[in-house]
């Protein structure tokens, strides 16, 4: 049977994305030669890396109808612990594992406190978001502290011509598309978005995903947090600040639904392309730096204005179809 | 069907099955045997134990007293799995942006965790499919099937880990006429293969066509069961209405001529084409089963949700009917969800009782601070209500349903309201509180005022009304008059499933 082309965008969620990216692309290209450089494409591709890891790990969040406010917070905490510990020990290995080990835990405490006391993740996230940060300040005494050079290779080295952000990119991006459609943790994490309700009556492991989720979440935001680190060159205060806006409007962009069930982590990656996409245009077009912020903001709230239409109108054609059976039955008597 | 079911043992034995709730008993001595390849219909009007009996069986409640025997073994407590006994509750428990078959296999995914084996999944949800004759899409998501197969889809996951016992409650409410008929087939299919099965149904038809035995529970209690065959649909109603209710009839004055609120053409999504009047003096009962659209024709009255047609108020035209327009014209609308939709919970009563007035009293202390009556106005109200709260400043929250559903009442009322619409008057509050409100009511309509009832406890109906509309699936299908209440009639118009329409029946 054929597909039209509606139904390819109703099954494939992050349709809408692609093809806004490609249409974005395509403007961009008429507007600037250099556009559609080998060299430029890739330069967005490791722009967007950052924000693309974490957006995977939110993805999941989101899929099970959470959300984490605190990723610029444990991206900030684990850069400045990594920093910290190179300075003191110098051993790569140290800094590495325990800056792993604290990310992974700082995201599954905010699963945990979500799961153990029932508060809405917004609010949890929205403390420990201070939390971690406060944290964070107080470990460094507020210094910039720098990283060693060769670590600049996480962020700007190449592998076999590849640049490193993207290899970590696409590793991630893999392991994320198989944990999503594969694995038992994948399905039981659509379910939970989809109906708590339900999740909890089939008996599936409610509290365990839930925090699985937010501790996954916080693992990837801390390798993202050592890119970000190496591209920078050390670790300053500012880092992470605004973050989480990027990440979670670049989840909603690729089509994940608040409302959670639904949603996929190919979405969630060109969303974060296609939110750089942006920045790179109004570079080209030279805009004010202020305006930044609002066309983002606007993008988004676009997106999401978009997609509550489509909900409504989906929500009309059913009580339509309700009415007309009340009407149909009126015939038949 | 083979022809064990005389000679092997029951699947499924209770005996003495009782539940109660914090000292209240909801269901009393229950008992009933069930064989391989055999149908109960568990029957009942709303509130008569249907559901915590349902519960008992499937494992999610822990009876209060009673013996349950499973395959002629004594358990403590229904381990649904383990005993072969499954449920498919009225609310599906399917996640809607999965598929089929991950829906189906979600308990029990074929692989490992890591790599769950989504072919095997896929083959499993077919067979099953296919078992039960059925033909669906195993890729395809559960939002985008209908009801009727939403709910097979259900029925077959619930088959595929405990296929002696299946339990359907109300199986049929949200499907269509075809649909239906294919559930039935479903049904048919199971039974030959030797699943035992419960049935909980409001509707007499599909009790016949689909059940063997029955078992009719009123008031928590079994007061009846036994072969199908051997019981006309008439003597079943009867044992599920019981009490004769003739001798605790209210009083009423005959109704006024003069046209208090009509109604007519009045559609929206949940109803069609509903006219009725109301006279002033006269109590107007809504009758009907839960999703014939009562509630929402008493909504789209008051403005509270959008519908077309023509509302009239003492003979003009309300347009376009808004709550504030029908507040002015004095009419007032008391919603059936007390605590959600009609009560500030952690208020106190007086501020309760004030909130739909509270204009008069802000207009006459343009000088003062303060709303100057208002505690004087409660005390009166609480007095005539006959409300027992220790002072006027306890929260509502901590009142009994009763006097909470007599403080709503007092709103409204001090609106001085010359038409008033109830939804669920009396629904959870106790029988003293009840007879209050029956008799507030009644002295409303002696007053001149017109009252619309609207209620799925038909014996409050019964008693408390001049007329009963009898709504089915968002049409007007019968009327009766007080002097032809016939509770039986009632009963198997609003719940028969065809589609006739013979007013005044």
């Amino acid at each position: 049977m054929p597909e039209t082309v509606r139904n390819i965008f109703a099954r494939q969620k992050w349709m809408a994305i692609a093809v806004a990216t490609i249409v974005l692309a395509g403007i961009l290209t008429a507007a600037s030669p250099v556009f559609l450089t080998f060299s430029n494409i890739q330069s967005i591709l490791v722009q967007s890396s950052v924000t693309a890891i974490m957006a995977i790990g939110m993805t999941f969040i989101i899929l099970t109808a959470g959300i984490d406010i605190s990723v610029g917070a444990i991206l900030f905490f684990t850069s400045a612990l990594f920093a910290q510990l190179m300075i003191d020990t110098e051993s790569y290995l140290l800094a590495f594992t325990a800056a792993m080990v604290c990310a992974t835990g700082l995201g599954a405490l905010n699963g945990i406190l979500v799961v153990r006391f029932r508060i809405s993740p917004l609010i949890t996230t929205l403390a420990t978001y201070s939390i971690y940060r406060g944290a964070a300040i107080h470990l460094t005494g507020a210094q910039n502290i720098p990283v060693p050079r060769d670590m600049g290779f996480l962020g700007n080295g190449k592998l076999l011509g590849v640049p490193v952000p993207i290899i970590i990119l696409a590793l991630i991006f893999a392991i994320g598309v198989y944990a999503f459609s594969r694995t038992r943790f994948g399905v039981f994490t659509r379910a939970i978005g989809n109906s708590a309700r339900s999740a909890q009556e089939s008996n599936l492991p409610v509290n365990r995903i839930t925090i699985a989720v937010y501790a996954a979440s916080g693992l990837v935001t801390g390798i993202a947090a050592l890119i970000l680190l190496a591209r920078v060159g050390g670790l300053q205060s500012g880092i992470g600040i605004g973050i989480e806006f990027t990440v979670i409007a670049a989840v909603i962009l690729g089509g994940t639904k608040l409302t959670g069930g639904s949603g996929t982590v190919t979405g969630s990656v060109i969303g974060a392309v296609f939110l750089v996409l942006i920045d790179n245009g109004l570079n080209l077009m030279n805009a004010s730096p202020y305006i930044y912020d609002i066309v983002r903001g606007s993008v988004l709230l676009a997106a999401v204005a978009v997609d509550r239409l489509s909900a409504i109108r989906q929500q009309k054609s059913v009580e339509a179809a309700r009415a007309a059976r009340i009407r149909g039955s009126a015939v038949a008597g | 069907m083979l022809d064990t079911s005389k000679t092997a043992p029951p699947v499924l034995s209770v005996r003495n099955l009782s539940k109660a709730f914090a000292g209240k008993t909801v269901v009393d001595d229950v008992s009933f045997d069930i064989h391989p390849g055999e149908t109960i219909g568990l029957v009942g009007e709303n509130g008569a134990g249907k559901s915590t009996t349902k519960n008992m069986l499937c494992g999610l409640l822990q009876p209060s007293k009673g013996e349950i025997l499973v395959g002629g073994e004594v358990v403590p407590q229904i381990d649904g799995p383990e005993h072969g006994i499954s449920a498919v509750h009225q609310e599906l428990s399917l996640f809607g942006s999965l598929t089929v078959a991950e829906n189906m296999c979600i308990t029990d995914l074929p692989g490992r965790p890591a790599r769950v084996n989504w072919a095997e999944a896929d083959r499993i949800a077919k067979a099953q499919l296919e078992f039960l004759g059925i033909e669906i899409d195993t890729k395809a998501t559960i939002e985008s099937l209908g009801a009727g197969r939403q709910q097979v889809v259900e029925i077959a996951k619930a088959l595929l880990h405990a296929d002696r016992v299946l339990i359907l409650d109300e199986p049929t409410t949200s499907l269509t006429a075809i649909e239906r008929e294919k559930l039935f087939a479903i049904i048919d299919t199971l039974k030959a293969r030797g699943v035992a099965i419960i049935f909980i149904s409001h509707f007499m038809e599909e009790i016949y066509r689909v059940c063997d035995k029955f078992i009719v529970l009123r008031d928590g209690k079994q007061v009846g069961g036994g072969h199908l065959a051997d019981v006309p649909q008439r003597q079943l109603e009867e044992m599920m209405v019981g009490r004769t209710l003739e001798d605790s009839r209210i009083d009423l004055d005959p109704p006024g001529d003069a046209e208090a609120l009509s109604v007519k053409g009045l559609t929206a999504i949940d109803f069609e084409n509903v006219d009725f009047t109301v006279h002033k003096g006269e109590i107007l009962g809504i009758s009907g089963l839960m999703g014939a659209g009562r509630t929402e024709i008493a909504e789209a009255i008051f403005g509270l949700r959008p519908a077309s047609g023509c509302v009239q108020v003492h003979g003009e035209t309300v347009s376009p009917v808004t709550v504030q327009a029908m507040k002015d014209r004095r009419v007032c609308y008391v919603p059936e969800d007390r605590r959600t939709n009609g009560l500030f919970l952690n208020r106190p009563v007086r501020e309760n009782l004030s909130a739909a007035s509270i204009l008069n009293f802000v207009r006459r202390s343009l000088r003062g601070v303060g709303f100057r009556g208002e505690k004087a106005r409660a005390q009166e109200e609480v007095k005539a209500r006959n409300i027992s709260v220790p002072s006027i400043e306890n929260r509502v929250s901590d009142l009994s349903g009763g006097n909470q559903q007599k403080v709503l009442l007092g709103r409204w009322l001090s609106t001085l309201p010359d038409i008033l619409i109830f939804d669920e008057p009396t629904k959870g509050v106790d029988i003293g509180a009840k007879f209050d409100i029956h008799e507030t009511i009644a002295g409303l309509a002696r007053a001149g005022k017109a009252v619309i009832i609207v209620s799925s406890d038909l014996p409050e109906l019964l008693h408390t009304t001049h007329r009963i509309l009898v709504m089915r699936k968002g049409h007007m299908v019968g009327e009766f008059r007080r002097e032809d209440y016939d509770s039986v009639k009632i009963i198997s118009l609003a719940a028969s499933a065809g589609n006739g329409s013979n007013r005044n029946a």
